[in-house]
């Protein structure tokens, strides 16, 4: 059953992969979304990798994560009865999202001041990669471009090595989420006005959101970080934040303090259980141990560190990460494992809140699969119950017949015409 | 000009991240934020750097001020029993209310749902921790970085399998509140229609982890494990950072994604490549053997200026962008041109540097209507204006250090 939640709106994605999870996280919601592809299928079908590396849409990984919960049709932009199709839909539409090349729609008459003409309720959401207006309006998007331009893969990777990039793209998906807060917070006013709305999600923008105000650093400092691996902190103050262990990597937070004190303390200790670390360790006052916080380092300071860092490898080199973390969570220290998806998907606390879910793909796939479940637990109204992706124009009937009460026979003309 | 949430309440318990960026949504949108803090117990970011001259204080925090716009605070240590007493008069006032501490210190201090509702009936309100309120690890302290490390974003991020190189900062901090302000925000329109409030109970993890889906399904479904791959890429080829010409003696890259072969040609006339590798002629070829490609393209661009480079394939149809620093982008003309970048007048920092909404809306533009607050900044208009105290009951409180 879908959530209560937005039930009865109705959501327009025609976006590719810079903003699928918009349309994803409104069906979670509860709102009724309508892919509008064209005729052979949105670009976002054919993203590597593939379900059992068989290379066709329904096996389509991302598609099959980031379009379930939703209905397809698709119309031919090329052709004016596609066209009308479209205008028809966001006539009956409560909001719009697309990421289309900069006056692409509007150049075909499905921008948003002429569909503002049919509905002004309308709330129109634009991704682009780089704004509006600058020199970059009309650049060419991959993800690694957003990455790129709003500073996370500078901070990304060794020195001497190349910056990096995560082995799943993440532009595309902060963005989506852009798209769709910035879509319900106008869809507030829009209840009581009637009035609808133009948006603009900047990409290059979502990305330096996601600095952690490491952006202020040289206008407030005169600094900035530079990639440094496992490593954070400026050159003269960095600190080791991965550790090997016997089956991969820890990370954890060392440091001293009111709010890490404690942690660097119980950490110590249980260091000492086991006869590592060195006395001065067991002495040491880590609530006021600040090194390069609140001034430079010092050369003992350094030593210190140096010395404890290489400790806590030596200790961590005797465990696994899963023996790491279950100790950890007992002794309340600030440490993760760096997790996989298999360590994810065993993970007995997402288990006890029955995370995940079962989506049928009997019917495209012949089986079940197992997603990630809802992104919150809502008390009235629970969300995130989905149906499958669906196959490329599966719902033209239903929509076409259905919402814009076309006739069998109209719709048997606009498939021979390729308008659908 | 109106926003678009104005006449919104909301009653900010929240902390450190996720909470306090799910409000600044609101905030930036017209909501009145009300932040409840206490020098007690400060917001971790408030004592974390950058600060204003480089130089450490309580409300010299950009790092906690640029979560905080638009909202006004006051100074209550709620380990007091007054303190929660008078911060329950507030609730009738709040459509919704948001805490973020580990999911014990609300239901301690009897300032649950459960007790809240009790004040407010369509009350919604959100809990956002780690891990969820509920659960064998409930009660997990940690921050965004731990999270990355846990939802397994630190797992995909190196140069090929066991190595490691994380993104920087508290990545799934700036993950999560896009879903929880989305869930506040489809609540009030549900609560709209219906008149019910709820609770809302989102872990950070359960968030972080929708920007991982698909290598989550695969692995379900074929046992499949993502691993890390440096910048290599099934779609593009070539696809990564290449080292461009050094300027003021540092490092220049230049992030480059050739989809097609038209794509690989007009890099090619770009870079001014004298001779071609007949491997690299076809898709087929340039994906069979990325080593040599990398290093074939790398040796092009090492003489290029970057963001000359970038007009000049960008002109050509080539998707490209330098990698750009965190000084390159307050220099950054498509961002300025979004207008993304603000400096507001801070009570304590004076003219501070803000960076701005991701978003722009036509008719209900959100702003960063006004700095952070310092520490209590609005003790008096809220303990006087909306709860009526008294001069010298606030007096006593604050000799108390229930107003603290």
């Amino acid at each position: 059953m879908p959530s209560e939640l937005l039930k009865g709106f109705r959501l327009l994605d025609l976006t590719d992969e810079k903003g699928a999870l918009c349309g994803k996280m409104f069906a979670d919601l509860g709102a009724e979304v309508i892919k509008v592809e064209p005729p052979a299928g949105c670009s976002t079908r054919s993203i590597p990798p593939f379900l059992d590396d068989v290379g066709d849409a329904e096996h389509c990984l991302y598609s099959i994560a980031y379009h379930a919960g939703k209905k397809s049709v698709t119309a031919n932009f090329q052709n004016a009865d596609g066209r009308k199709l479209v205008a028809e839909l966001a006539e009956r539409a409560d909001f719009l999202v697309e990421s289309y090349p900069l006056g692409y729609l509007d150049s075909i008459g499905l921008g948003y001041d002429a569909l503002a003409k049919l509905n002004p309720r309308l709330i129109y959401t634009s991704i682009t990669p780089f704004g509006d207006k600058g020199p970059g309006k009309d650049y060419r998007w991959a993800d690694i471009v957003s990455w790129a331009a709003g500073g996370m893969m500078f901070m990304m990777g060794e020195k001497g090595k190349p910056p990096l990039q995560m082995s799943l793209p993440q532009a595309g998906l902060h963005a989506g989420g852009e798209a769709a807060i910035s879509s319900l917070i106008a869809h507030y006013p829009r209840q009581t006005s009637g009035l609808g709305q133009k948006i603009v999600v900047n990409m290059e923008a979502c990305i330096v959101w996601t600095l952690m105000n490491e952006q202020s650093m040289p206008l407030l400092h005169g600094n900035f970080i530079r990639r440094t691996g496992v490593f954070t902190g400026s050159e003269d103050a960095r600190r080791k934040m991965v550790y090997d262990c016997k089956d991969g990597h820890i990370s954890i937070l060392v440091a001293g303090g009111m709010v890490f004190g404690a942690s660097t303390r119980a950490l110590v200790n249980w260091m000492a259980e086991k006869g590592l670390g060195s006395p001065w360790m067991k002495e040491k006052d880590w609530v006021s141990w600040v090194p390069g916080v609140f001034m430079k380092m010092t050369a003992q300071d350094h030593k210190e560190i140096d010395e404890l860092e290489s400790s806590i490898q030596a200790f961590f080199n005797t465990m696994t990460k899963h023996e790491i973390y279950a100790e950890g969570l007992k002794r309340r220290i600030f440490l993760a494992p760096v997790a996989n998806v298999a360590d994810i998907s065993a993970d007995e606390q997402l288990k006890s809140r029955n995370f995940w879910i079962e989506v049928d793909h009997g019917d495209t796939l012949g089986r079940k699969l197992r997603f990630p479940g809802a992104f919150a637990k809502m008390s009235a109204t629970p969300i995130g119950s989905l149906t499958r992706a669906p196959r490329i124009g599966e719902h033209n009937d239903e929509i076409y017949c259905g919402l814009l009460e076309l006739t069998p026979a109209r719709i048997a003309e606009l498939r021979a015409a390729h308008a659908i | 000009m109106s926003f678009a949430l104005e006449g919104i309440h909301i009653l900010d318990f929240a902390w450190v991240g996720v909470g306090p960026i799910t409000t600044k949504y609101l905030a930036d949108n017209g909501a009145d934020v009300i932040r409840i803090e206490s020098a007690a117990r400060p917001d971790v970011l408030r004592i974390g750097p950058p600060w204003k001259d480089a130089r450490p204080g309580i409300n010299r925090s950009q790092f906690f001020a640029s979560y905080n716009t638009s909202k006004r605070g006051i100074s209550l240590d709620l380990s007091k029993p007054k303190a929660r007493e008078i911060a329950k008069r507030l609730v009738p006032w709040a459509d919704i209310i948001v805490e973020s501490f580990t999911p014990k210190a609300m239901r301690k201090w009897e300032l649950a749902y459960e007790n809240l509702v009790e004040l407010r009936p369509d009350l919604i309100m959100l809990s956002t921790c780690m891990q969820g309120q509920t659960g064998p690890n409930a009660l997990y302290p940690g921050f965004g970085q731990l999270m990355a490390a846990l939802s397994g974003f630190y797992y995909i991020s190196g140069y090929g399998p066991g190595s490691c190189a994380p993104p920087y900062g508290a990545y799934t901090d700036f993950i999560a509140p896009r879903f929880s302000a989305s869930a506040l925000l489809a609540a009030l329109d549900y609560r709209r229609r219906t008149g019910k409030g709820q609770y809302i109970d989102m872990a950070q993890y359960e968030a972080a982890m929708q920007n991982l889906a698909p290598a989550l399904i695969d692995y379900a479904a074929s046992a499949r494990v993502l691993e890390p791959r440096g910048n290599r890429s099934d779609r593009y080829a070539p696809h990564g950072a290449y080292r461009a010409a050094d300027e003021d003696g540092a490092e220049r890259w230049l992030a480059i994604a050739v989809e097609n072969d038209a794509q690989w040609r007009a890099t090619l006339d770009v870079l001014g490549a004298e001779s071609r590798d007949p491997r690299f002629d076809s898709a087929a070829g340039r994906f069979a053997n990325p080593d040599a490609l990398d290093e074939f393209v790398g040796q092009l661009v090492r003489e290029h200026n970057a963001y000359a480079l970038t007009a000049k394939l960008q002109t050509a149809g080539v998707a490209a962008f330098p990698v750009q620093n965190c000084v390159d982008i307050h220099n950054d003309d498509n961002l300025e041109s979004f207008g993304f970048w603000h400096w507001l007048d801070h009570k304590e920092m004076g003219p501070s540097p803000y960076e701005g909404l991701s978003h722009r809306m036509s008719r209900t533009p959100g702003d960063l209507r006004r700095a952070a607050p310092i520490l209590g900044e609005h003790n008096d208009e809220i303990f006087r204006g909306m709860l009526s105290m008294s001069a010298d009951e606030i007096e006593q409180l604050k000799k108390d250090y229930v107003i603290f």
